[in-house]
């Protein structure tokens, strides 16, 4: 619920109960004076009926609203309501009983007095006090609603721009200046907070090229001189062998470093241009690439790219996506096994028929995971595919049954 | 003998100059060295390079303001950038700039040779140019094969080993340098020390029925040796 539909609600809510109590309490406080009147005014015509009786007698008295009978209750006196049919309406009356003495005869005198003037004096009071009510609610929320807006109008275009902050973007947070403190206060917190997250943001990208550099050198070094090591003549086939690890090692580890460095640098979101492309081409151009290394294995190759499908990508991420899929087909396959590429309804399905897994399936994506007996993988080619397709929010799954399958749904 | 290709080593990790020093001298080259943007300036206009070796991070500057520089005073000089960055964009400006080859650190040395001579081929237009090693004749931008004067059919690959040995004869060759050989320079993602393995015994096969010296010599198993007397 919005600010100003919570403000508004609370208001109509808060108008419309004090204007049914309030119009209650006046319509019947309305009546009551009503009443009041014509009690008084009833009265009044029986003082004139009883002080004209005195000179006339009590029978010529009687008129249309005036009716006389003979009683034996002396006692008589009592207002009620009354209705007579006159021009056949039905009307309502208030009517004052009273027991009146002429010439030792008791007479019950009947004063009518009608209420229908009454009655819709309280009508029309009812209905301007309606109007009155409507437009006053109408121009206060109005009022209300505009104030509130105009006040909240800064704090409106900051939700906006928090929207919109991507800490990759170069350009700093700015919002509007607020009149209202609050805002203001909530604004200067927000631009803080904003610049420490694109300073801290910035530095870690330093630090990540930084490590990179500071590490590949030394690496640089250890293989150069384990090279010219092993340029020398006398070594003994121990030793070569020591010197030839060495080297594999540090190749190992510069890749390493490079693959994290490359995580990281998608999660910083560095590869953020991108390009509409078929990935039906890009599958066929990449697969190309590892003719040998399937030739080598004895790979039976099955492609079936049925539809023609096209991505949203990254160009650079899109063919390592892709790389790094089938070199884990191919690299975890067992000889003369096959390779299962298939592309339809948005879904690319690559499997292999490598042998069953020495860990556990929900691990596979984890970064460092591989099988014991694997000591060239480096255990983070998965973890890069899956980094990829989350960036692009494409649903990732993988699946054993006979068949390693992995699966990736391209439409988000 | 061929005159000595001075070449000049921008980088500022001196042990890493100095072993790239060595390396280059025992090669036949003739290697300078500067350790910052400002010495190297000062070299480029006493000397007269073949090539630069130019490391991007440097103390006084980024490297890449010498790539114009150079190759405006002179377009034979052979630029390879060397950076530890491998970074796409970073690839991609320096050889907008004018750089001829890119080499990510840790790079191997046998790797470096053959990139500085396929360089300087290129820009000294010994495009024709034969390299010739006894019975072995190679003509690199053709991409044949010579024994005895006879042709000798070898593919892609082959022909990248044996053109590597001829650059690097002498020199003990780990598997995993040449693994790192074929997978960056034929764009092979599935390269495994087998595959090194089987392209070599295949490329031994076919000099040796061509009637070629038995040049290539396994090390312990544990790399090659392009062996000349």
């Amino acid at each position: 619920m919005k600010l100003l539909t919570k403000t508004s609600l609370n208001f109509i809510s808060a108008s419309v109960l004090f204007f049914l109590v309030g119009s209650m309490a006046m319509y019947f406080s309305v009546r009551n004076i009503m009443a009041e009147d014509l009690r008084n005014r009833l009265l009044q015509q029986q003082n004139e009926f009883i002080y004209t009786a005195q000179q006339n007698k009590v029978m010529d008295l009687v008129s249309e609203l005036v009716f006389v009978q003979t009683t034996q209750n002396k006692q008589l006196y009592s207002f009620s309501d009354t209705v007579l049919i006159t021009n056949e309406k039905y009307m309502l009356y208030r009517k004052l009983d009273f027991s009146y003495a002429q010439n030792e005869q008791d007479y019950k005198v009947s004063i009518l007095l009608s209420q229908s003037e009454s009655d819709k004096l309280i009508m029309k009071i009812a209905i301007m006090n309606i109007g009155f009510a409507m437009l006053f609610f109408l121009i206060m929320f109005f009022v209300n609603r505009h104030s509130i807006k105009s006040a909240l109008g800064v704090f409106y275009s900051t939700i906006r721009k928090l929207e919109d902050f991507e800490v990759t973007q170069s350009s700093t947070l700015s919002l509007d200046t607020a009149e209202i403190e609050e805002v203001k206060k909530l604004n200067q917190v927000f631009e803080k907070m904003s610049a420490q997250i694109r300073k801290d943001f910035i530095s870690q990208k330093e630090y990540t090229e930084n490590v990179s550099h500071e590490l590949q050198t030394p690496l640089a070094i250890i293989s150069s001189k384990a090279d010219e090591l092993m340029q020398a003549d006398n070594l003994s086939k121990e030793q070569m062998e020591q010197l030839a690890l060495l080297l594999e090692t540090t190749n190992r580890l510069s890749k390493i470093n490079q693959a994290l460095i490359f995580l990281t640098k998608i999660d910083n979101r560095f590869y953020t241009e991108g390009s509409t492309f078929s990935l039906n081409d890009l599958i066929k151009e990449k697969l190309s690439l590892f003719k040998d290394a399937i030739q080598d294995k004895n790979i039976k190759l099955k492609l079936d790219l049925l539809d023609i499908t096209h991505v949203y990508m990254n160009p650079y991420l899109a063919e390592t996506l892709i790389i790094n899929l089938i070199k884990n087909a191919i690299f975890h396959n067992k000889s003369g096994g096959v390779l299962r590429i298939t592309l339809s309804n948005n879904t690319l399905s690559i499997a292999n028929s490598g042998g069953s897994l020495s860990f556990s399936e929900k691990d596979i994506f984890k970064r460092f995971t591989r099988s014991s007996e694997n000591k060239k993988s480096l255990g983070i080619g998965l973890s890069i595919v899956q980094r990829i397709c989350d960036l692009y929010s494409f649903n990732i799954a993988y699946s054993y049954a006979d068949e390693h399958q992995f699966k990736i749904n391209f439409k988000k | 003998m061929l005159k000595k290709h001075n070449i000049l080593v921008v980088e500022d990790e001196l042990e890493l100059a100095k072993s790239t020093l060595a390396y280059l001298t025992e090669n036949g080259f003739s290697p300078f060295h500067a350790k910052d943007l400002k010495s190297a300036r000062k070299l480029l206009k006493q000397e007269n390079f073949s090539a630069v070796l130019l490391d991007l991070g440097l103390p006084d500057g980024d490297g890449m303001a010498l790539i114009k520089e150079i190759k405006n005073a002179k377009n034979e000089i052979g630029l390879i950038i060397v950076s530890a960055k491998d970074a796409l964009d970073k690839k991609i400006e320096g050889l907008e700039l004018g750089a001829d080859d890119y080499l990510t650190k840790p790079y191997f040395f046998p790797e470096l040779n053959a990139r500085l001579k396929s360089v300087i081929r290129r820009l000294n237009l010994e495009v024709n140019q034969e390299i010739i090693l006894n019975e072995i004749t190679l003509l690199p931008e053709q991409m044949r094969t010579l024994i005895h004067g006879e042709e000798l059919e070898l593919t892609a690959k082959e022909f990248g080993l044996l053109l590597y040995f001829v650059s690097n004869q002498n020199r003990v060759i780990s598997k995993t340098t040449l693994g790192e050989f074929m997978s960056s320079n034929y764009a092979d993602y599935g390269f495994t020390d087998d595959m090194v393995y089987t392209h070599i015994k295949n490329l031994k096969k076919k000099l040796s029925g061509s009637g070629c010296d038995d040049y290539i010599k396994n090390v312990y198993g544990v790399g090659y040796k392009f062996t000349v007397a």
